[in-house]
């Protein structure tokens, strides 16, 4: 059989021409399809209504809710109910909701502190949509105050944990190569602990968005194209003229990218679920999570710990890796929209394994030719280990 | 709901006493209003301004009823008299598949007795004779079922002959003495039969004693049920004579010392109890109306499905004053009303 390779290019027009016999055909297929109204016997007897109820704002004396109609066909609300009385309401901009669109439905509600309350919208169509307001609390409006809230959640979340564990380089700088190569192998367990439980973020957060925008194909979408593109960008960096310091210098930095991908989401997840109020305080789950975090710092220094970084290069690492949990918690609490949060997931997942699938080469080429499969084993496990035990703590 | 919580959501305690209540802001008022009666009533406002529960108006013309006429709409049928000197009672009743509109914006697809809910309010004198023609021009069989005295082939309920189950297009005629006096009610008993009562086939059915109950100024029938509108066999609006609110976006006006009768029928499906209570008074009450010695006097009564009894009071003073389920959700659901008190 004659190879593809070889084969003649046919002439442009010819092509362009048989590429477009199907396109017509398909045309003419759903020409004919709406012509003769569809098929008959299948069109549904009740109407196909989605409305989803993506997020709600308390203030005193009030509920809104922000809606948007994720279904097939237009909408409109008929009726609230808030457990179980029928308030009146009003929509902005209008109560027929066309597809896609959004509107935001203003109730005032003597609502009380600390209390759950359940919504029930109608549509026209009698069909009921719920949103559950767990705990009822004021919504937290952009303030110099509660803008400084969030801060110190993302600086406790994110920065300060990674600072701590990255203040371990000049004790681990002393460990031979061996035990180095362990640390790199916890560092890879500790990122497929926290890559995975990104991905069951965004897989939850994928569930709160409209149908249409296809949420679990959004993850992939995210996911994948980070990963690869992640993987061109080191791919080039190793093929330049550079030294094995810088290269494990470009490994840390994409593993503080990682981190700070994964950290923004879980900024977003912080000020989201403050919004919606479910709080749970105790003094020990905020040290439960800067010990659990700690090691994400780790995880950045570990390929570089047999060269010298300067200072600020580790401070810039460190903060790339730590500071987008701030920004995310701004997001998070301010503007909170699934369509991101899923974007945002699916993008800390795709950076997280790429950085997995670095730190494995990186460890293969300090293996050498002969390899010491158990010290990997050990590592990754224990980084595993690591977390979930620490997790222990906080779950 | 509790929805399990994530190693992140923990996240946020770190600054959770940071974040005070933000600085309330006035939302923007602007937008198109809804759910809000086009004329607010004082009554239908809180004390502190804010809307209480209710819906606006539905299309009473649309719907072809309206409650404010059910309130005192009393069918008393074709009436004629026997050879032997007995009255008869002629009654045609028509089932007919259609939409009601049950609270603004949303239109319950109803099955009706002669296109309303309730049904009309059948009224005839014990010993009567009694021909209620039953025309199906619905899709589903249907019967009615009366409560009260008649022979098993005229109950209405499959299995006791052609008037168990009248097919759609077909007719059956009741035939049967009324008795015992009382209140009463008739529905529909067709197998599903929660859902045949639920979509509104039933009505109130007034059997007076010979020679009428004592005066009163006014008399008014109230039926009380629900709308399970998405079909989950709860109900999501609950009504007196059909509209949810209705008396409470039109108050019944009635004047100081006038003498009311309330005929009040609980055909309630899905709930296990319903209720009134009258605001600010007591009324003498006649359980199912076949005494004329009052059993109590209160200002609230329970009453299971098919339950009813006769109320008799009067106000004393004037002003506005509620009536409604003292099964409150009920009430916030629709199943309140005000009675407007004049000199």
């Amino acid at each position: 059989m004659e190879p593809q390779a070889t084969r003649k290019v046919r002439l442009p027009l010819r092509t362009l021409a048989l590429l477009l016999v199907p396109v017509l055909l398909l045309a003419v297929v759903i020409g004919v399809f709406l012509g003769s109204g569809g098929v008959p016997d299948l069109q549904s007897a009740a109407p196909v209504e989605s409305l989803n109820i993506e997020r709600y704002v308390l203030r005193r004396g009030s509920i809104d809710l922000q809606v948007r109609n994720s279904g097939p066909q237009p909408l409109t609300i008929a009726q609230v109910v808030v457990n179980d009385a029928v308030m009146p309401f009003e929509v902005e901009p209008t109560a027929s909701l066309g597809r896609l669109a959004r509107a935001r439905i203003h109730i005032e509600y003597p609502w009380s502190l600390g209390e759950a309350y359940g919504i029930t919208v109608f549509s026209g169509n009698a069909i009921p949509f719920g949103v559950d307001i767990p705990v009822a609390f004021e919504t937290p409006q952009p303030s110099g105050r509660t803008f400084l809230g969030f801060t110190l959640i993302g600086l406790y979340v994110g920065v300060i944990p990674v600072f701590l564990g990255i203040l371990w380089f000049p004790a681990l700088r002393q460990l031979g190569r061996k035990t180095m190569s362990f640390l790199l192998a916890a560092t890879a367990g500790l990122l497929i602990f926290l890559g995975l439980d990104t991905l069951v973020e965004a897989l939850e957060a994928a569930r709160g968005v409209a149908t249409a925008f296809q949420g679990v194909g959004l993850i992939g979408i995210g996911a994948v194209s980070t990963f690869l593109l992640l993987e061109a960008i080191a791919g080039r960096e190793s093929t330049g003229p550079s030294t094995e310091a810088s290269q494990r210098l470009a490994v840390a930095m994409t593993i503080a990218i990682g981190i700070g991908l994964h950290n923004l989401g879980e900024g977003l997840a912080i000020g989201a679920a403050y919004n919606v109020g479910e709080i749970s305080l105790g003094a020990f789950l905020v040290v439960g999570f800067i010990i659990q975090n700690i090691t994400e710092g780790l995880g950045i220094i570990a390929p570089v710990l047999h060269y010298r970084p300067r200072f600020g290069r580790l401070a810039a690492m460190g903060a790339i890796a730590g500071a987008p949990a701030i920004t995310g918690a701004w997001i998070g609490g301010f503007a909170p929209s699934p369509l991101f949060a899923v974007l945002f997931l699916a993008i800390g997942t795709g950076a997280i394994f790429q950085v997995v699938h670095q730190i494995g080469r990186l460890i293969r080429t300090d293996m050498g030719p002969r390899g010491l499969p158990m010290t990997v084993w050990a590592g990754v496990l224990t980084g595993m280990l690591l977390l979930w035990l620490t997790g222990l703590w906080i779950k | 709901m509790k929805k399990s919580l994530t190693r992140r959501d923990f996240l946020k305690v770190g600054g959770l006493g940071l974040l005070g209540a933000g600085g309330a802001t006035a939302a923007a008022r602007t937008g198109s209003t809804v759910g809000r009666p086009s004329h607010a009533p004082m009554h239908e406002m809180g004390h502190d301004g804010g809307p209480l529960p209710g819906t606006g108006d539905v299309d009473t013309d649309k719907n072809g009823f309206d409650p404010a006429q059910v309130l005192t709409d009393f069918d008393y049928g074709a009436v004629s008299t026997l050879a032997d000197g007995r009255t008869l009672r002629e009654y045609e009743i028509t089932v007919i598949n259609k939409n009601i509109e049950v609270v603004p914006g949303i239109e319950f697809a109803a099955w009706t007795y002669n296109g309303r809910i309730p049904g009309p309010t059948l009224r005839c004198t014990e010993g009567d004779l009694l021909r209620i023609t039953l025309i199906n021009g619905s899709n589903h069989p249907h019967s009615m079922h009366f409560h009260g005295f008649h022979p098993g082939v005229m109950d209405g309920v499959p299995g006791t002959g052609p008037g168990g189950s009248v097919e759609p297009g077909a007719s059956f005629t009741y035939e049967f003495d009324a008795g015992p006096f009382g209140l009463h009610l008739y529905h529909c008993h067709v197998f599903p039969l929660a859902r045949h009562i639920a979509k509104g086939l039933y009505g109130a059915f007034i059997v007076d004693p010979k020679g009428g109950r004592p005066a009163v100024d006014r008399e008014m029938v109230m039926v009380m049920s629900g709308f399970d509108v998405d079909f989950d066999d709860v109900n999501d609006f609950y009504a007196v004579n059909g509209i949810p609110f209705y008396y409470q976006n039109h108050p019944i006006s009635i004047r100081v010392n006038e003498k009311i009768r309330v005929y009040l029928v609980n055909i309630l499906e899905f709930d296990l109890l319903n209720s009134f209570h009258l605001h600010a008074n007591f009324f003498q009450y006649y359980p199912t109306g076949t005494s004329l010695t009052p059993s109590e006097f209160t200002d609230t009564v329970i009453q299971g499905q098919a339950q009813r009894g006769v109320l008799e009071f009067s106000y004393r003073y004037p002003g506005m004053y509620m009536f409604h389920a003292h099964v409150t959700e009920f009430a916030e659901l629709g199943w309140n009303g005000m009675f407007a008190v004049t000199e």
